[in-house]
C-alpha cells in the first residue's frame, strides 16, 4: 500500500495509519474487520474535498464501513434543505459521496442496534462518541475513539495501531464506582442511567470504571443511555458492569486480578446534582419534546406507543423522535409509526434533533429523556432543556406543561 | 530562543517548512468547537487566549486536547488560509497530525507538525520570530 501500486489515495491511508502507530508509539499494526464512519458527518469544505479526493483516486473499502448520522436527512430533506444554504447542499453531496464509496448507508448513531453488528473479540473502527463505548462495554469489541479522516483511512486499509483498547491491559477497570445508597426501585427507572452516564463521564474521564451494583433487569437501552451521557460530560470510551457487561463477570475479572486505583461512590445527592446539571426547570412555557439520543431502539417505540396509546399531544406542542432507517422501518411494520404520527409525532431519520440549524419549532424550553441532548442542545440550539424519564416527557408532552413525578424532583 | 542560540531539536510528526511568530498558547485548547476555522479566531471564552488569531503562526501548545472533530477543523482552517504556518506541540496528537496531512495533500500545502519536550518549549520566546525545518529542528531567524 505504501508503494503506491494500489493507488495514491491508499499510499494517502496506509501513510496516515503508519504515522499515527509511530505517534503512539505502537509496536504493529492490528486487522479490523468493520468501521463505523464520522467523516460522513458535514463540518466544512475540507470534509467533502477529502472524499472527492479518495474517489478520484479510486480507493476502495477493505472491511464493512457503516455511516454515522449525516447533518441532514436523506429521507426527508425539509428537516434541513439542500436549496437553502451551501452548507446544507454540501452537507448532501458529501453523504452521497460516502455511499459512492462503498460505505452501507445506515446514518445512524446507534448502529449496535442493527442486525450484523460487531461481536465480542472482534476489533473494530468506532468514531461516535457512544457507539464506541456502547461497542467496547456492552458488547467486547475492541476500538479506540479515532477522528474524522483517520476513521476512513482505517476502513480504507483495513488496520490501526495496535494500542490503547485494542490491548488487553488497555481495558483493565482501573477504577471502582459503587450505588450502595442508592435503591434498587430508581435503579430500576430509565431517567437513572442518563444520569449514572453523566456522573461517568464527570468523574472517570479517560479512565475505565467498573460499576458495581447494576440491577440485572438492566436493558441495552439503559446501557445505551449510559454510553451516550458518559461520552458527552466527558470521555469514558471504555465502563465495565459487574455482572452485566461481557469483561466484567466479576470484580477481579474487570481488574485483571489488580486493586483498582481509585473508589468513589455515587448517592442520591450525586443523582440530584447531575440532573440539575442538565437542565432545571422554569416557569417558560413548555414548547416541545426531542427523543431519540442517540437513535430510538425497537424496544424505545414499543414502550412510547404503549404509554401514548389513545392520547393525543397538546396543540402547538411539538414532539420530534429521531431514529434510523433501519428501526424506523421495524417500527413501520408494527403499525407504530402511523399510530404516532396520528398522535402528533414528527419522526426523523438519518440525523440528530440537537444539531444547528433548528429543526422547525425547537426552541425555547424543550423536554428530553436524553442526557446527551441536555448536555448539548443549550450550546447549540440555544434552548432550555429539562430532562425527564420517558413517561414524564409523554405525559408533559400530553399535558403541554412540564409534569415531574419521579423522586429527583427537587 | 532566551539563552542558546542552538536550535531546538524536535520529533517529526508532519515534515514541512515554515517560518513565522511564536504562538504559545497558555491552555489546551479544543479545535473543534473552541476555535473558529473561517478566520483562526479562538472562541472559547474560558481560554486565556480568546478572540486571539492563530493565523500564520507557530503555534506551540504545551498540552493537547483531541477531540474526533479536530482533524477536520485543523484541515479546514488551513484551506481557508486562516491556520497556523506551523504546529509544535509538547505532547504527540494524532487528531492534530491527521488533520495537517490531509490538508498538505489535498491543498499542496507543506504544513510541518513537531513534537518538542516541555523544556524545549519552554526555551521559546513567544512572539519571536522562528523557523521549522523538514528535519524536525526549529531555529531563532
Amino acid at each position: 500500500m505504501l508503494d503506491g501500486k494500489l493507488g495514491r489515495a491508499v499510499q494517502f491511508a496506509m501513510e496516515t495509519i503508519v504515522a499515527a502507530a509511530t505517534i503512539d508509539n505502537a509496536e504493529s499494526l492490528i486487522d479490523i474487520s468493520f468501521a463505523h464512519i464520522d467523516s460522513c458527518f458535514y463540518s466544512g469544505r475540507a470534509h467533502l474535498d477529502f472524499v472527492h479526493y479518495l474517489l478520484e483516486n479510486e480507493a476502495t473499502l477493505a472491511v464493512p464501513t457503516w455511516t454515522n448520522n449525516g447533518l441532514i436527512s436523506l429521507n426527508d430533506l425539509s428537516i434541513r434543505d439542500p436549496l437553502a444554504s451551501t452548507e446544507m447542499n454540501e452537507a448532501r453531496q458529501l453523504m452521497e459521496a460516502y455511499v459512492r464509496l462503498g460505505c452501507k448507508p445506515v446514518w445512524t448513531c446507534a448502529p449496535y442496534q442493527l442486525p450484523g453488528r460487531p461481536r465480542f473479540g472482534d476489533h473494530i473502527v468506532g468514531s461516535e462518541s457512544n457507539a464506541v463505548s456502547f461497542y467496547n462495554s456492552v458488547i467486547g469489541a475492541r476500538t479506540n475513539k479515532y477522528g474524522d479522516f483517520f476513521d476512513v483511512c482505517a476502513a480504507i486499509t483495513g488496520r490501526v495501531p495496535y494500542t490503547g483498547l485494542h490491548r488487553d491491559e488497555g481495558r483493565r477497570a482501573n477504577m471502582l464506582v459503587t450505588l450502595e445508597a442508592i435503591p434498587e426501585a430508581i435503579k430500576s427507572s430509565d431517567i437513572f442511567y442518563h444520569l449514572l452516564g453523566h456522573l461517568l463521564g464527570r468523574h472517570c474521564s479517560h479512565r475505565v470504571p467498573l460499576v458495581d451494583g447494576l440491577v440485572s433487569t438492566i436493558t441495552e437501552d439503559d446501557l445505551k443511555a449510559i454510553s451516550a451521557a458518559c461520552c458527552s460530560s466527558g470521555s469514558v470510551p471504555l465502563f465495565h458492569a459487574t455482572g452485566i457487561t461481557p469483561e466484567a463477570p466479576t470484580l477481579d475479572r474487570a481488574c485483571h486480578n489488580q486493586v483498582p486505583e481509585q473508589v468513589i461512590e455515587f448517592g442520591l445527592e450525586d443523582l440530584q446534582r447531575a440532573r440539575n446539571e442538565l437542565g432545571q426547570d422554569s416557569d417558560n412555557p413548555l414548547q416541545g419534546i426531542a427523543l431519540g439520543t442517540p437513535h430510538f431502539s425497537y424496544t424505545e417505540f414499543e414502550r412510547l406507543v404503549e404509554l401514548l396509546q389513545g392520547r393525543d399531544i397538546a396543540p402547538g406542542m411539538v414532539f420530534y423522535l429521531t431514529t434510523s432507517r433501519h428501526v424506523y422501518e421495524q417500527a413501520t411494520q408494527q403499525g407504530w409509526i402511523a399510530q404516532l404520527e396520528q398522535c402528533g409525532v414528527k419522526i426523523i431519520t438519518d440525523t440528530c434533533t440537537y444539531f444547528s440549524p433548528a429543526v422547525n419549532g425547537l426552541r425555547g424550553k424543550i423536554m428530553t429523556n436524553a442526557a446527551k441532548w441536555a448536555y448539548y442542545a443549550p450550546g447549540m440550539l440555544s434552548v432550555q432543556v429539562v430532562l425527564g424519564s420517558l413517561s414524564e416527557c409523554v405525559e408533559s408532552a400530553v399535558a403541554g406543561e412540564v409534569q415531574l413525578d419521579s423522586w429527583t424532583v427537587s | 530562543m532566551k539563552h542558546a542560540k542552538e536550535p531546538v531539536q524536535g520529533r517529526v510528526l508532519v515534515s514541512g517548512l515554515a517560518s513565522g511568530s511564536a504562538m504559545i498558547l497558555d491552555e489546551t485548547l479544543s479545535f473543534w468547537g473552541g476555535f473558529n476555522p473561517i478566520n483562526g479566531e479562538i472562541i472559547d471564552v474560558h481560554h486565556p487566549q480568546y478572540k486571539q488569531r492563530v493565523s500564520q503562526s507557530i503555534l506551540c501548545i504545551s498540552q493537547s486536547r483531541g477531540s474526533a472533530g479536530t482533524p477536520a477543523a485543523i484541515a479546514e482552517t488551513l484551506r481557508n488560509g486562516s491556520g497556523p504556518a506551523a504546529f509544535v506541540l509538547a505532547k504527540a496528537d494524532i487528531n492534530i497530525a491527521v488533520g495537517v496531512m490531509v490538508a498538505n495533500r489535498l491543498y499542496g500545502l507543506n504544513v510541518p507538525v513537531i513534537e518538542i519536550s516541555l523544556f524545549q518549549m519552554a526555551q521559546i520566546d513567544n512572539g519571536s520570530n522562528v523557523q521549522v525545518n523538514e528535519d524536525g529542528s526549529i531555529t531563532v531567524i
